[in-house]
C-alpha cells in the first residue's frame, strides 16, 4: 500500500501545465481572428429594447413603420425585455462589442448605468432636445457629473383603475377619497364572487406609497452620509399594517408580485373591481378582453385625508445609449424621434403617460387616467437617491418582508431584517 | 498480468487520444476558472466590466466573504442541504433499488417506466410543473390536503414561507434525483450472484443483516459512486433554485452556487461572486478528497 | 389456490410499496399532460378533474403560435446535437486511451475528469461571457454548442469507459494478431460493440444540453433570434400569464424529444449506467 505523497503530484502539475499552455495557446489564436464588425456609418439595422408593457405593441408598430419610411436603409428591430433579470442583461449589453442600440431604463436605474461609463455621453444633444424643459424626475438620475446619459422620455405613477360595472353593482356612486372610504368600498366591492381588489404581495411601490402617507421612508440618508433602511420603523408598520388590510379585500397571491401573473389579465376577467397600476395598465386590459374598453375608470389613490391624495412613487424611463452600439449616429435620430413632440403627444394620448417635457402636459387634457395622474403626481415622491437603489431592487428584499408580513410574521421582526439588508446594500461601495 | 512494453510508437498514441479533450477542457474549463481566479483577485464591478482595467486586490475579496457572517450561514445551509438530499436521494434510491429487484416482472416495469418517465423530464419543465402543483389557489397539492381534512392548506402559499419553500424544493430535487440513484442500484443489484444470498438466508440472516453482511459490499463502489455523484450534484444545483426561489424567501433557500449567482449578476459584484465561486470549489473538493483519493488508488491497483 | 393467495397476501405490502412510487414518480408528469389537454375552466376549477373530460387542443395550439417558439426549439435541437455529438467523438478517443493503454499521466487524467464534472459552471459564467465577448463569440450559437460539449464531457468520458470496459480487449488483441492494425481492430470490432453504449451515453449529454439555462440566458444578448427554449420557457409566466394550460402544453412539448430519445434508448441506459459505475 503506498501511500500518497508528492510524486503523486507529478502527473497533475504536468496535465496542469499541459491545459495552461493550451489555454494560453486558445486564447491567443482566437483573439487575433476577431475582427469583425461592420462600418459604423453605414445606416442599418437598429436594435431597440423597450420594456415590457411600457407600450402597446400598436404604437410600437406605428413608430417603427413612420420611422423606418422617414429614414429610408434603416430597419428598426424593437425587442421587447422583460423586468425580470434585466440588471443583468443591460449590463452584459453595454459590456459587448456590439450592443443594442437604444435601451430603455427605468428611472431607479439609468444612475448606475450612467455611472459605468458603458453609455454614450448625449450633453451636447439636450439644447436641441430641448433639455430644459424636462421633467426634473427623469432628468436628474440620468446625469452623473454635469453630464447627461440619459433621456427622459415618460414619467408616470400609479393611480386606482376600476370597473365601473363593479362599482355600480355595489352601488358606489362617487369614487373613494379617503382610505376610510376606500376600505370600506372595497369592502362592499368584495362580495358575490367578485374581488374588491387585486393587490399582489409585493407590489412593493404601492405600499412605499402607503409608508411615505405615514411620514415614514424605505431608507434614510444620516447625517454621515450612511445610509439606513427604514421599514422597521412604526410609519413602515402603520404603512404595511394598511397594506395588509387592503389586500386582504381580493384575491391577490400573497408571494408574487403583480407580473406574476399579470395584474391586467386577472383584471380582464372582470371578477376585480379594482387594480393598482399606471393608467397604461388599461390598454393591457383591453387587449385581454376588449369588452371592458368603456368599463374602466380611474381615481388617484386615496390619501388620509381627503384634501391631500396618497402618496405615489414617480416612476418613468430614460433612454440611453451605449457606447459600444455601432450606429450611435443614427440611435440618436432615434431617440429624437421617441422624445420629440409628435412621438411625445401620441405616446401621451396612447398610453396616458405624462410627457418628458412640461411644455408637452396638454396633450393629456380631456384623458380620465391622466386627470387622475396628474392629481396622484402632486403628491409624488422618489426611492432613495443612491447609485446602489438598482442593487437593492435587484435582490429586493421589500417583497419578501411584504410577503412575510402578509402570511402573519411580526413586522417588526421582518421590518428589522429587511432594514438590515437594505441598509447593507445601499452603503456598499460599487 | 503484465505484458512486453509497447513499441515506442504507441506510446505517441494514448497522448493524441487525450489531447482533444485537454484542449478542449483547457479553453473551456481551465481558462475560464483561471481567468475567475484573476477577477476574484481584483475590483471587478460594473464599471470594470465594461471598460477593463481592473486594479489587483489582492486577497480583500476573500477576506470581504469570509468576514461576512452571512457567507457562513450560507455555507450552513450548503451543507445541510446537501446532506438533507443526498440522504434521501440515497436512502430512497437503496429502498427503491431494493423493492425492484423482489417484484414481478410486469410490476418492475411499470415502476421502471415510471421512474425513467420522471428521470427524462427536463429541469425547467419539471421546475414548472411543481411550481403549477403547488399553486396556492388552484394548485392540486392544497386541494388534496384540503379534502384530507388539512383545511389550513386552502390557498395556502407555498412559496412564501422559508420552511414550506425549502420543503419543496427538497421534493423536487428529490423526485428528480431518485431514479438515477435507484436505476443504478437495481442495475448493480442484479450482478450480485443469487447463491450470496442462498448462503446468508442458510446462516439464518435476516433481511438487515443480509443487506449489511452481502448487498452493501458488494456495492460498496456502486454505493460511493452514487453517493459522491450526488452531493457533486445536489451541491451545485441552481437551476430549480433559482427558477422557483431565486434563494427565497428571505434567504432561506440561497445555497452558494444562488448566492455567488446573486452577488455576481444582480449587485454586478463580479469580484465577490468570483471569490464565493472558487471557494466554492474548494469546499466542493475538500468535502469529496476521501472520494477521490480512494478513487486515485483504485486506478493504480487495476490494470487496464 | 390458497398457498398462491397467500403469496399474493405476502407480497401485497410490496406491491403497494411499489404503487406509491409509480404514482409518486409519474403524477407530476401525468399532472402536466392533462393540465396542457383541459379547457382553461376546468383548469381553473375549484375541484380539479383527475381525466381528460373534454380534451381540447387549444392549448397546444396557443403554445405552438406563440411568437418564436418554432425558432427556438430548433436552436435548442441544433446546439444540443452539435454538443453531443462532438462530446462523444471527444470522449470515446480519450474513453479509448483511459481505458485500453497504459501511460504516464493516465491515472491524473482520470482524476482531472472526475473533477471536472464539479466544475460549478453557473460561477464561470462572467468570465465565459468575458472569453466570448473578447473572441467574438456573443450571441452565436455555436459557442454554446462549445461550452455545452464542455459540460457533458467528463460525464461522458466516464461512462464510455464503463462501456468500454465491458467489451473484452481480447478480442481486439485477437484482431490485431490477425494483422488489423490498431484502428481497424477498433473500428471493426470493438465500436459495433460499443455502438449501444455510445447511444445510451449520449442521452445524458442530451437531457444537460437541453436543458441548460444560465448560459444560454448569459451568451445570448442581441440576437434574440439564437435564444433557446429553457430560457423562453423560464419565463413561462412572462409569456403565458395565467395560462397554465399553455405553459403546461409548451412544458410537454419541451419534454417531447427527451422522452423520444428515451423510449428508444431506456433499457441501454440503465445497464450502462452499472458498467460505467462498477468501473469507474
Amino acid at each position: 500500500m503506498r501511500t500518497p505523497a508528492r510524486p503523486r503530484l507529478l502527473p497533475i502539475a504536468a496535465a496542469l501545465a499541459l491545459a495552461l499552455t493550451g489555454a494560453a495557446l486558445a486564447g491567443c489564436s482566437s483573439t487575433s481572428s476577431g475582427s469583425s464588425g461592420q462600418a459604423a456609418d453605414k445606416p442599418a439595422k437598429l436594435t431597440v429594447w423597450i420594456m415590457k408593457d411600457s407600450l402597446t405593441d400598436g404604437y410600437l408598430q406605428r413608430f417603427k413603420a413612420d420611422y423606418e419610411a422617414g429614414h429610408p436603409g434603416t430597419t428598426l428591430d424593437i425587442q421587447i425585455q422583460e423586468w425580470d433579470g434585466i440588471g443583468q442583461k443591460v449590463t452584459s449589453a453595454l459590456a459587448s462589442k456590439d450592443a443594442p442600440d437604444v435601451i430603455e431604463v427605468g428611472n431607479t436605474q439609468v444612475a448606475q448605468y450612467a455611472a459605468s461609463g458603458g453609455v454614450h455621453d448625449l450633453s451636447d444633444k439636450t439644447a436641441e432636445l430641448n433639455g430644459k424643459d424636462w421633467i426634473p424626475g427623469l432628468a436628474e438620475p440620468g446625469k452623473i457629473d454635469g453630464k447627461q446619459y440619459g433621456i427622459p422620455w415618460y414619467a408616470a405613477n400609479r393611480v386606482v383603475i376600476y370597473n365601473k360595472d363593479l362599482f355600480a353593482q355595489a352601488g358606489i356612486t362617487a369614487p373613494p377619497k379617503t382610505r376610510d372610504e376606500w376600505i370600506a368600498d372595497t369592502q362592499k366591492l368584495n362580495s358575490g364572487g367578485n374581488d374588491g381588489i387585486y393587490l399582489a404581495g409585493q407590489t412593493w411601490y404601492a405600499l412605499a406609497g402607503f409608508v411615505w402617507d405615514e411620514g415614514g421612508d424605505l431608507a434614510v440618508k444620516g447625517s454621515d452620509g450612511k445610509w439606513k433602511g427604514a421599514l422597521d420603523t412604526p410609519q413602515a408598520q402603520a404603512g404595511i399594517g394598511f397594506y395588509k388590510q387592503l389586500q386582504a379585500l381580493g384575491k391577490g397571491p400573497k408571494d408574487a408580485d403583480e407580473a406574476k401573473p399579470p395584474q391586467a389579465e386577472v383584471f380582464a376577467q372582470g371578477h376585480t373591481a379594482q387594480l393598482i397600476s399606471t393608467p397604461g395598465g388599461a390598454n393591457a386590459i383591453i387587449k385581454a378582453n376588449p369588452a371592458l374598453k368603456d368599463k374602466l375608470g380611474f381615481f388617484p389613490i386615496p390619501g388620509k385625508s381627503a384634501d391631500k391624495p396618497g402618496a405615489v412613487f414617480t416612476g418613468g424611463s430614460d433612454l440611453v445609449i451605449p457606447e459600444s452600439s455601432k450606429h450611435q449616429a443614427a440611435a440618436y435620430e432615434v431617440v429624437k424621434a421617441l422624445t420629440g413632440d409628435k412621438w411625445q403627444t401620441e405616446m401621451a394620448k396612447e398610453m396616458s403617460y405624462v410627457p418628458n417635457r412640461t411644455s408637452l402636459a396638454s396633450a393629456l387634457a380631456g384623458n380620465d387616467g391622466a386627470v387622475a395622474m396628474a392629481a396622484g403626481a402632486v403628491n409624488g415622491h422618489a426611492t432613495p437617491n443612491s447609485p446602489n437603489w438598482a442593487a437593492v431592487e435587484a435582490n429586493n428584499p421589500i417583497k419578501q418582508y411584504m410577503t412575510q408580513v402578509l402570511t402573519g410574521t411580526d413586522p417588526a421582526t421582518a421590518g428589522k431584517t429587511t432594514s438590515d439588508a437594505i441598509t447593507k446594500a445601499l452603503n456598499s461601495t460599487s | 498480468m503484465s505484458t512486453a512494453p509497447p513499441p515506442a510508437r504507441t506510446r505517441v498514441w494514448p497522448y493524441l487520444l487525450v489531447a482533444p479533450t485537454v484542449v478542449g477542457a483547457a479553453y473551456l474549463l481551465v481558462y475560464p476558472l483561471l481567468r475567475n481566479l484573476l477577477i476574484s483577485i481584483q475590483h471587478f464591478r460594473m464599471a470594470e466590466l465594461i471598460h477593463g482595467g481592473a486594479p489587483f486586490v489582492g486577497l480583500d475579496n476573500y477576506t470581504a466573504l469570509l468576514g461576512d457572517p452571512e457567507f457562513w450561514t450560507v455555507v450552513r445551509r450548503t451543507l445541510a442541504w446537501t446532506a438533507v438530499n443526498t440522504a434521501l436521494i440515497t436512502g430512497l434510491g437503496t429502498l427503491i433499488a431494493l423493492m425492484l429487484v423482489r417484484l414481478g416482472r410486469r410490476m418492475r416495469l411499470a415502476v421502471m417506466s415510471a421512474l425513467v418517465l420522471t428521470w427524462a423530464t427536463p429541469v425547467i419543465a419539471a421546475t414548472t410543473i411543481f411550481q403549477w402543483l403547488f399553486q396556492s389557489r388552484f394548485g392540486v397539492v392544497n386541494w388534496t390536503l384540503d379534502q384530507l381534512g388539512l383545511h389550513q392548506f386552502h390557498d395556502y402559499a407555498w412559496f412564501a414561507h422559508d420552511g414550506s419553500t425549502f420543503v419543496i424544493l427538497v421534493t423536487l430535487i428529490v423526485w428528480q434525483s431518485v431514479p438515477f440513484a435507484a436505476l443504478t442500484l437495481y442495475g448493480g443489484l442484479t450482478t450480485i450472484p443469487g447463491e450470496l444470498y442462498e448462503s446468508a438466508r442458510l446462516d439464518g440472516a435476516g433481511p438487515w443483516q443480509t443487506f449489511r453482511l452481502v448487498t452493501f459490499p458488494m456495492l460498496r463502489p456502486l454505493f460511493a459512486l452514487v453517493t459522491s455523484l450526488e452531493v457533486i450534484w445536489t451541491f451545485k444545483c441552481f437551476a430549480q433554485i433559482w427558477v422557483v426561489s431565486q434563494g427565497g424567501p428571505n434567504g432561506a433557500t440561497t445555497t452558494l452556487p444562488v448566492y455567488a449567482f446573486q452577488i455576481a449578476q444582480s449587485l454586478h459584484k463580479y469580484d465577490l461572486g468570483s471569490a464565493a465561486s472558487m471557494l466554492t470549489v474548494l469546499i466542493l473538493i475538500a468535502a469529496l478528497v476521501t472520494t477521490l483519493r480512494r478513487m486515485y488508488r483504485q486506478e493504480g491497483e487495476e490494470t487496464p | 389456490m390458497t398457498a398462491t393467495a397467500l403469496r399474493r397476501l405476502r407480497r401485497a405490502p410490496l406491491n403497494l410499496a411499489a404503487l406509491a412510487v409509480l404514482v409518486t414518480s409519474a403524477f407530476p408528469v401525468y399532472w402536466m399532460v392533462i393540465t396542457a389537454f383541459k379547457p382553461t375552466t376546468e383548469i381553473q376549477s375549484d375541484t380539479p378533474t383527475f381525466l381528460p373530460l373534454h380534451p381540447t387542443l387549444d392549448h397546444f395550439a396557443t403554445a405552438v403560435s406563440a411568437p418564436g417558439f418554432g425558432t427556438y426549439w430548433r436552436n435548442s435541437l441544433y446546439v444540443t446535437l452539435g454538443a453531443v455529438l462532438l462530446a462523444l467523438a471527444v470522449a470515446l478517443l480519450a474513453a479509448f486511451a483511459v481505458g485500453r493503454m497504459r501511460w504516464h499521466g493516465r491515472r491524473a487524467f482520470i482524476l482531472l475528469v472526475f473533477i471536472a464534472q464539479m466544475a460549478p459552471w453557473e460561477a464561470l459564467l462572467i468570465p465565459m461571457y468575458v472569453i466570448a465577448r473578447d473572441t467574438d463569440m456573443l450571441d452565436s450559437l455555436s459557442m454554446l454548442t462549445l461550452v455545452y460539449f464542455m459540460t457533458t464531457l467528463p460525464f461522458t468520458i466516464v461512462t464510455l469507459r464503463g462501456f468500454l470496459a465491458a467489451v473484452p480487449a481480447e478480442l481486439e488483441e485477437a484482431a490485431l494478431v490477425d494483422g488489423c492494425t490498431r484502428p481497424q481492430a477498433f473500428r471493426r470490432i470493438t465500436f459495433p460493440l460499443l455502438a449501444p453504449g455510445l447511444l445510451s451515453t449520449s442521452l445524458f449529454g442530451f437531457i444537460t444540453a437541453w436543458n441548460e439555462f444560465a448560459f444560454a440566458n448569459t451568451l445570448i444578448i442581441k440576437n434574440q433570434d439564437a435564444r433557446t427554449l429553457p430560457v423562453w420557457l423560464s419565463s413561462f409566466a412572462n409569456v403565458f400569464g395565467t395560462d397554465w394550460g399553455a405553459t403546461m402544453a409548451a412544458a410537454s412539448l419541451f419534454m417531447l424529444p427527451v422522452l423520444i430519445v428515451f423510449l428508444f434508448l431506456q433499457n441501454k441506459v440503465t445497464t450502462g449506467m452499472t458498467a460505467g459505475a462498477v468501473k469507474g
